[in-house]
């Protein structure tokens, strides 16, 4: 039976992360105005308290489900992690994949996932960085630029995207490898100075001649590896919605110091123009929220490999990212200008939240998905 | 535990009310639309459906504001005009039966009885610029042996034909709900005017005029009742129905604009028109899971209700105007002849977003 009360352990674990939450905030504007540093593994604060990530995940039992209520801890997602996951896309792509000498040698590494070249990133039929198989050496010789990588900076290595020798279609076949830092030829070009999100580990480097032996070539269904999309969509979307909400929750505390507050018992006549506009803003967070929990609870229960799962996460990705847009845009402009001051964090939420529309899927890819999906289109057919 | 699984009962349900919706409702629509008026045999088909009546055999924990939920948002999606047409006597019936005295309960074996439809309604809205739920006009003032009712609401269905009301007025302690007769002496109706949108409602105006109503009319035993609980029933009923007519816009304009083709390909195959009709899709999905939720706070969380029913209905309000307007907008030239039902639809969306008190989860 529907029903949307949080279980007494869902309320417990998301405790958690609120605190979490507040804690970390004195670190948050540190690692916005140095971004070349990275945050360490863990922060002392970290020590003796639970991780409510890994509590959910090690006893689901009592909670709304690992997957579902694990959207609660998106939607509080902190500034700047308490703790850092020695995990990438790219080793989970090695363990969902690859052999069993290659999961041994890789399957603990960190590594990261590179796909995006300057020239090519919604679409990956763009990627020209080239791979030409060496058979005097028997090695791979690796060519590329790659770009946006999240958690390169700390990582081991990363799982590289790129093309093999034109087919007998002249088709040039994608094929991942291995790409372990200190291989000659990887260049590291450190961390990409972006708008937001600073304290994000984002970094770029290239492949000259890089080369590397047969077996850190992967054989891997890359459409099957990247249904981790699935799960991560709606999670990314959630982790924007935070920082809108966060510029909303300030508004809506200056408000509240001037004695009034949003009054949802009456209609638009009994409103300010203030509490109109927030209420607006605070009814398409709610939207975005809905969509983003049933998705999980589609994903939980069907897995992240069903059709209806994938819809759903493009779905929440698709409205949690204008969401976050238009709910940072406005809330700020209600903030005032003195919002505008990096004394306080707004200004920093508003340059973070940009972002969720863009990465892991922009909003544009996400309503193809949709699209295809309800007007029975294939990706020929709707581009 | 947060699910948004469905009872074996509440998919039952749906998929009756569904079949009844496109058989029924669905093909009634734009003749209603156009006459202004909806057969009575249409009107006795939504009466026969049991909807209004189950309100009153259930004992309180048995009402479910989800099924309800569930099932507006079917009748919407048949017709939205035809759907508040039921949800205004079911408004009506709900409050009763949920917040009503022994006596005002039993006084609904009117409607429980009764094999043809029954014209009722929640009288909340009023005619004067920038209304206000919170400061309304109609006033009650105590009198000896009751109270004596002034002041005027507006956009009431079935106006002239009610057999009941349940008219919202202020007192000096709040807002209450009275039960009035649609024959109660000093009850005026205006003449009836067509309206823009949700025809076959009849809408119209009454004027109350030193309209006497004993103590036992004062909804609640001892006429202590919440009133804001029936005006959040009431948006989340309405967004219920949003839904509905979002729903049935979005279905009818992926197959025509996958048919039709302009400068060399299907319009849906356009990325301008596939984003849209994907946006359309998406916030009646938001619009749906909404509505469950503030139905949910309704009947578990009733201290929630107010914003979650608000959020719902302003969230639902703008979108359907936009789902309907995008719509039209696909169909051009088509959209705006009476050949298509989206003109009405667009006009249906409109009024649907502006209304309040007219349904009930």
């Amino acid at each position: 039976m529907v029903d949307f009360t949080l279980t007494e352990k869902d309320k417990q674990i998301i405790q958690i992360q609120l605190e979490d939450e507040q804690t970390v905030l004195k670190y948050a504007r540190y690692y916005d105005q140095n971004h070349d540093e990275l945050q360490p593994e863990e922060l002392p604060e970290a020590k003796g308290r639970p991780n409510p990530y890994y509590m959910l995940q090690d006893s689901p039992d009592g909670t709304s489900g690992a997957v579902l209520t694990e959207a609660f801890l998106h939607l509080h997602t902190p500034d700047v992690r308490m703790r850092i996951t020695r995990s990438g896309l790219g080793d989970k792509i090695v363990n969902y994949g690859g052999t069993p000498e290659q999961k041994a040698r890789w399957g603990n590494k960190t590594l990261s996932i590179a796909i995006t070249e300057p020239g090519a990133g919604s679409d990956p039929m763009m990627i020209t960085g080239k791979a030409r198989y060496d058979v005097a050496t028997a090695e791979w010789i690796l060519n590329g630029e790659k770009i946006y990588c999240s958690q390169f900076g700390m990582a081991d290595g990363a799982v590289v995207m790129l093309r093999g020798e034109p087919d007998a279609n002249n088709i040039r076949p994608f094929l991942s490898f291995v790409v372990e830092k200190g291989t000659k030829g990887l260049q590291v070009l450190g961390q990409v100075d972006k708008m937001g999100c600073r304290n994000w580990d984002t970094a770029d480097f290239v492949l000259q001649d890089c080369r590397v032996p047969s077996i850190n070539k992967l054989d891997v269904d890359f459409g099957g590896a990247l249904q981790v999309f699935n799960g991560t969509r709606p999670m990314v979307a959630a982790m924007g919605l935070k920082y809108a909400r966060s510029i909303m929750e300030a508004a809506v505390a200056k408000l509240e110091e001037q004695g009034q507050r949003i009054d949802y018992a009456t209609n638009t006549n009994g409103r300010s123009a203030v509490q109109e506009k927030l209420l607006s803003m605070e009814a398409e967070y709610e939207a975005a929220t809905m969509v983003i929990l049933h998705s999980k609870w589609t994903e939980q229960n069907q897995g992240n490999a069903s059709k209806l799962t994938m819809k759903e996460a493009a779905e929440a990705k698709a409205i949690g990212g204008r969401a976050s847009r238009r709910i940072s845009q406005e809330a700020l402009a209600l903030l005032g200008p003195a919002a505008l001051s990096e004394e306080a964090f707004p200004e920093k939420w508003f340059r973070d939240t940009r972002i969720f529309d863009i990465f892991e899927g922009p909003g544009d890819i996400c309503r193809l998905i949709v699209a295809r999906h309800i007007l029975g289109y294939s990706k020929k057919e709707l581009s | 535990m947060i699910t948004f699984e469905l009872s074996e009962e509440q998919i039952m349900a749906q998929s009756a009310m569904q079949d009844f919706a496109s058989n029924v409702l669905g093909p009634a629509a734009q003749k209603a639309d156009r006459a202004a008026s909806a057969d009575q045999a249409t009107l006795d088909a939504l009466w026969e459906t049991g909807i209004v009546q189950s309100q009153i055999d259930q004992a309180d924990s048995d009402r479910s504001a989800i099924l309800n939920a569930i099932i507006l948002e079917e009748l919407g999606a048949g017709d939205a005009s035809l759907a508040i047409a039921l949800a205004a006597p079911f408004a009506f019936v709900r409050a009763i039966a949920q917040y009503g005295s022994q006596a005002q309960r039993a006084s609904l074996a009117q409607f429980a009885e009764s094999a043809s439809f029954v014209p009722a309604a929640v009288a909340l809205m009023e005619p004067q610029f920038g209304w206000d739920p919170r400061v309304l006009k109609t006033t009650a003032k105590k009198v000896d042996g009751g109270w004596q009712l002034d002041g005027a609401k507006t956009m009431v269905p079935f106006a002239s034909k009610l057999a009941k009301v349940l008219v919202i007025a202020a007192t000096p302690e709040g807002n209450k709900a009275f039960v009035v007769d649609g024959a109660a002496q000093g009850l005026r109706v205006a003449g009836a005017v067509a309206t823009l949108g949700l025809r076959c409602l009849q809408m119209g105006d009454i004027a109350l005029q030193g309209v006497r109503v004993s103590d036992q009319d004062v909804l609640g035993e001892g006429g202590e009742v919440d009133v804001q609980a029936i005006i959040d029933a009431g948006r989340a009923g309405l967004s219920a129905v949003m839904t509905g007519l979002s729903r049935a816009v979005t279905d009818y304009v992926i197959p025509y604009t996958k048919d039709r083709s302009a400068h060399g390909s299907a319009l849906a195959r356009k990325q301008v028109i596939a984003f849209r009709i994907a946006d359309m899709h998406i916030e009646t999905n938001a619009m749906r899971w909404m509505s469950w939720r503030a139905a949910f706070d309704v009947e578990k969380a009733p201290a929630d209700a107010t914003r979650s029913a608000q959020l719902a209905y302003t969230y639902s309000a703008g979108r359907c105007m936009s789902i309907a307007d995008e719509a039209l907008q696909a169909f051009g030239g088509h959209g705006y002849v009476r050949a298509h039902p989206i003109e009405m639809w667009y006009r249906n969306a409109r009024a649907l977003g502006m209304l309040e008190g007219l349904a009930s989860v």
